[in-house]
């Protein structure tokens, strides 16, 4: 178990996103997420156990762990998706801005307008791939055809999907390939702009060059948001990511920059995982 | 490989067996819906064809040179024909295996059956000047010097052999002496004459230029008449001024009217008041061509219509009609017979309709020229029928058999004016009445004001006619449908919407198998609820009716406000599962309000009942089984089939497309709103089409809570007749083959192709809404 204290002296404002983060000393600036003991039950099942960890801002973080060790569900704790699971329980605190996400108060709407999420299957809407894209600004109220048209442009832009469907943006977006509708749904996640973008397995059901094509997206995404992402596959991990949490059975066993992780990793379970022992 | 080949036998047998047999289920059953279709199209099609007329027997007369056919007739049956000559004998002729050119005389043992009519000693000369038909079988024959004889040509059936023979049988109903008509005993030039049990009614025109009406009034009765038995009767005399030369006499067989056409002016006399004659109206029809002139008049069967040919070939229709100032005869419609010569040239001569003949039963009539052309039409369908030469030159008589299933014509040969001939043809005109036009189109029926659409198949009275408009009851298959849509859509597909996107599982699991079974109920036991329990209490508290379609939703609300705004513990006693069941108590007590409120409400705004303010103050008619009886009981049927398919379909709505929604930050209501519905849109409008169809098809309830009447109103307060309704209620009442039971069939066609249509259009909606949204 690694314990981060929140409030522990900050390494300094000019640290560059390339320099290693001393990620149990993070400064409340470099913090986007601040997960402290978080528990979540699943009826009488515990599924998370006493999660405590700080996602720092502006990078990339990968959860990885086998099947069932709870990566997905530590993941939709970010914003607020087990609420829609019956029976499912949670205890501990989200803070986001300091601000305990799990809190009565809180609009879980405006959450999840802060915190996008992009699903494991593509899952575009029936509709044409403009609509797709708009279809936050859309519920937020926003129907101003211009802001509408720039929004289209600049997340189509920033997804590397607008050179492809530039001209058949009023075509169902179902006709687009599984790669194309990845990057689509990662087009309207980022089209509210949100600050958090979760992406649970965004390459699974993809093939490898669409995998690559994501790959490459996420690293420049994450120049504007904060990305948390869950992988089942290693490589990609050590890849795309910058910091890489290990997770077994509902525990977080390690977590440390990617590079340190798949290197020189401290826990045995963790080393039994990178090399293949089981998972 | 030999055990491999062996042990694939048995598998390979039972997978060959189970496609064929699986094929077989499916062929046969394209097999029986083809065959379904194709047997209402069989029964149906009889309806539409119009009429044939073909040759049968052709019998050469052998009559005395000069000696002149004055009238012809035929029994039921077809088999023994007749004529009238002037030199005052009926002969008789066998039809039925007639050999071409043989004389066919009608022998009882050896003689041939040929009797003088005019045995009495009244009748000095023997010459007949003319016979007189009526509807019934009774004729009169005039003599030159002015006598009288009403003769009847009667057929009965024996059995000799059990072989069926007709013979015929003359029978004279006031005896074989002469008839006293005219007070003066002066000849009459045009004579007719109508009678039933206690009356007789002649009316004539005299040489001496008299219109005389002459009555019989039976002192017991003339039915019971026979030969050898003198009935005794009274005769009035009367003269009815009249200054015009009378050209044609028609007497109705109701005696209530006389037509008397004197060129080309008919003056309509009231015949039923014993004693006098009043002059009712006249009709003057108006020609287009002022040379044109009435030539001949008839009058249709049922006695309420006469018919006017004209010398330009068109017939005109003219029957009394309720007017603004009373009953006033009204040209009707017309039927032309020469469509393509209509000039005036010397040509349209021939055109001038010399006689029309009318059936016995039906509205159809025959026109005939001097050429002898004949034309058929049926006067309320309008129907123009068939169009011919039968016989070259005009027949010496003419007349159609009882059925209206033949012909008898009596012809001189042109070339040869000794060689007299008779013949018969055969008709087959089923159905004159049933036309596409007067199916779907207004007709203008006898007695009505004004064309209109009618259904009305069957009446108390002999001479009444089918009435046979699509119309009123297609009508009443969609304004049943639609009111039942208008109750069940909005309900179903809200509980749908509940059930499968806001419910509990667990709920859910119970719910919709019991909504489900509610599909299952005998739509009887629901026709007969709504008949029987709840059109009565509509009727009685029908404010409460109107209250609740307020009081069920806005308490709904209301609950739904307080419970959202309850603080939690409270909440939290309460099971989530069971949370929705508090609205029950909640529902029953805005109904029993709602019901409490009824009498009040009548008291306060509709003077104390609602129903008679409605009709009384507000003019609306209201049936107690009425549109808003089966909208709600014939809804309740339709709900279980809406709700059912729309709630899984909007159940199967993938639930990464409402995570995907919600991701972004949508609220649960967005979500449902802009993807749920959206995503199962084609299974909720087939769900409402699949609704449709079964609320167009449905019979019990309609049967039951509509009152069956077939109007043509939109009134929610009115009574409607469905297609299926009508073929339940009708079907063992119509006599199989007639005109009436093939109209039948043609409902239930065009029943089966509105189902067709809407439960089409469904699937192609659904089939094109699910390849757009395939790849999900």
């Amino acid at each position: 178990m690694i314990s981060i204290n929140p409030k522990a002296l900050a390494t300094g404002s000019n640290t560059t996103f390339e320099s290693k983060l001393d990620l149990h000393n993070l400064s409340p600036e470099q913090v986007a997420l601040d997960i402290n003991k978080l528990n979540l039950f699943y009826g009488k099942k515990q599924a998370l156990n006493d999660i405590t960890m700080s996602i720092p801002k502006g990078q990339v973080t990968a959860f990885i762990g086998p099947s069932g060790c709870g990566k997905s569900t530590l993941l939709r704790c970010i914003n607020r998706m087990n609420d829609l699971v019956d029976d499912c329980h949670i205890s501990g605190e989200i803070n986001l801005h300091g601000n305990n996400i799990y809190n009565k108060h809180v609009d879980v709407a405006e959450l999840r307008r802060k915190v996008g999420m992009v699903f494991q299957r593509p899952n575009p809407f029936p509709k044409t791939i403009y609509e797709n894209v708009v279809y936050g600004l859309r519920i937020m109220g926003e129907n101003n055809r211009r802001n509408l048209d720039e929004a289209v442009e600049k997340s189509l832009r920033s997804a590397a999907l607008w050179n492809e469907v530039k001209d058949r943006l009023h075509e169902s977006a179902l006709g687009l390939s599984g790669g194309q509708q990845q990057r689509l749904v990662i087009a309207r996640a980022i089209a509210i702009q949100p600050e958090v973008l979760l992406l649970d397995e965004p390459t699974s059901a993809l093939d490898p060059i669409s995998t690559l094509t994501i790959e490459e997206l996420i690293n420049d995404l994450k120049e504007q948001f904060t990305v948390v992402i869950v992988t089942h596959n290693m490589q990609q991990a050590a890849r795309v990511s910058d910091q890489t949490a290990f997770m077994y059975m509902g525990d977080l066993i390690e977590y440390s920059d990617t590079n340190t992780l798949f290197t020189t990793p401290e826990k045995k379970k963790t080393e039994d995982y990178i090399t293949g022992r089981y998972g | 490989m030999a055990t491999l080949i062996s042990s694939n036998r048995s598998r390979g047998v039972k997978n060959s067996l189970a496609k064929w047999l699986i094929t077989l289920g499916g062929i046969s059953v394209l097999f029986t819906l083809v065959l379904i279709f194709l047997y209402l199209l069989y029964v149906v099609k009889p309806i539409f064809e119009s009429a044939e007329i073909e040759s049968k027997t052709n019998i050469s007369l052998h009559l005395a040179a000069g000696e002149k056919v004055l009238s012809t007739g035929v029994d039921e049956l077809q088999e023994v024909g007749y004529q009238i000559n002037d030199a005052g004998s009926i002969d008789f002729y066998h039809l039925k295996d007639s050999v071409k050119g043989a004389s066919n005389a009608f022998k009882i043992g050896d003689s041939a059956l040929s009797t003088s009519l005019l045995e009495s000693d009244d009748f000095e000369d023997k010459q007949v000047a003319q016979v007189v038909n009526s509807f019934s079988a009774n004729k009169l024959v005039h003599t030159v010097t002015g006598k009288t004889l009403l003769v009847q040509p009667n057929f009965y059936a024996t059995y000799d052999n059990d072989v069926r023979e007709i013979i015929p049988l003359l029978s004279y109903p006031l005896g074989q002496n002469a008839l006293i008509i005219d007070e003066q005993e002066t000849p009459l030039t045009e004579l007719s004459f109508a009678m039933n049990d206690e009356l007789i009614i002649f009316v004539g025109f005299t040489e001496d230029k008299r219109l005389i009406k002459t009555t019989y009034v039976a002192d017991d009765d003339f039915g019971s008449s026979n030969d050898g038995y003198d009935v005794e009767y009274e005769t009035i005399f009367q003269e009815i001024d009249f200054n015009h030369q009378v050209d044609e006499i028609k007497v109705t067989p109701d005696l209530n009217l006389a037509f008397v056409r004197s060129g080309s002016t008919v003056y309509v006399y009231e015949l039923n008041e014993e004693d006098d004659a009043n002059l009712k109206a006249t009709i003057v029809p108006t020609f287009t061509n002022s040379t044109t002139q009435l030539t001949s008049m008839a009058l249709l069967s049922g006695s309420s219509s006469v018919l006017l040919g004209d010398s330009n070939g068109s017939v005109s229709q003219w029957f009394e009609v309720a007017t603004d100032n009373g009953r006033k005869f009204k040209q009707i419609r017309t039927f032309e017979t020469s469509e393509f010569n209509n000039s005036s040239n010397a040509a349209s001569n021939t055109n001038a309709i010399s006689a029309i003949y009318t059936e016995q039963y039906r509205k159809s009539f025959y026109t005939m020229t001097e050429t002898g052309l004949v034309n058929v039409f049926y006067t309320t369908s309008d129907a123009h029928l068939w169009q011919g030469q039968l016989v070259s030159g005009e027949p010496e008589a003419f007349a159609i058999a009882p059925r209206a299933n033949g012909l008898i014509s009596v012809v001189k040969d042109p070339a040869n004016s000794n060689k007299i001939s008779l013949q018969t043809f055969s008709v087959h005109n089923e159905h004159p009445e049933v036309t596409w036009q007067a199916l779907w189109q207004e007709v203008w029926y006898e007695g009505y004001p004004e064309p209109d659409y009618v259904w009305q198949s069957t009446s108390g009275s002999d001479d009444f006619e089918g009435k046979f408009s699509l119309v009123p009851i297609s009508f009443g298959t969609i304004k049943a449908a639609l009111y039942a849509m208008l109750f069940a859509v909005p309900i179903a597909l809200t509980a749908a919407i509940y059930t499968a996107y806001f419910m509990t599982p667990g709920m859910r699991k119970k719910v919709k198998p019991t909504i489900e079974m509610m599909e299952a109920l005998p739509t009887v036991i629901l026709g007969f609820l709504a008949g029987l329990w709840l059109a009565p209490i509509m009727e009685e508290y029908l404010p409460a009716i109107f209250l609740l379609f307020f009081f069920l939703p806005l308490a709904t609300l209301l609950t739904a406000f307080i419970w959202h705004n309850l603080p939690n513990e409270w909440k939290d006693k309460i099971p989530e599962t069971l949370a929705p069941v508090l609205l029950i108590p909640v529902l029953m007590l805005a109904t029993y309000l709602a019901f409490s409120l009824s009498g009040v409400l009548e008291v306060a705004f509709f003077q104390g009942d609602m129903r008679q303010y409605l009709t009384n103050d507000l003019g609306i008619d209201f049936d107690q089984r009425n549109a808003l009886v089966v909208g709600i009981a014939m809804g309740f049927a339709v709900i279980p089939t809406i709700f059912s398919m729309a709630e899984d379909a909007i159940f199967s709505v993938p639930g990464h497309l409402t995570s995907g929604s919600l991701a972004l930050g949508a609220t649960q209501w967005q979500t449902l709103a802009k993807v749920v519905l959206l995503t199962a849109s084609p299974g909720i409008f087939s769900a409402v089409m699949m609704g449709l169809g079964r609320a167009v098809g449905e019979t019990m309830i309609v049967l039951m809570a509509t009152g069956n009447t077939p109007i043509l109103d939109w009134s929610i307060f009115q009574g409607m007749r469905t297609l299926a309704a009508n073929i339940a209620v009708e079907m063992p009442e119509s006599e199989v083959g007639s005109s009436h039971y093939r109209i039948l069939f043609l409902a239930a066609f065009v029943l089966f192709i509105f189902t067709f249509v809407f439960n089409t259009i469904a699937e192609f909606v659904r089939q094109r809404l699910r390849e757009k949204y395939s790849s999900m």
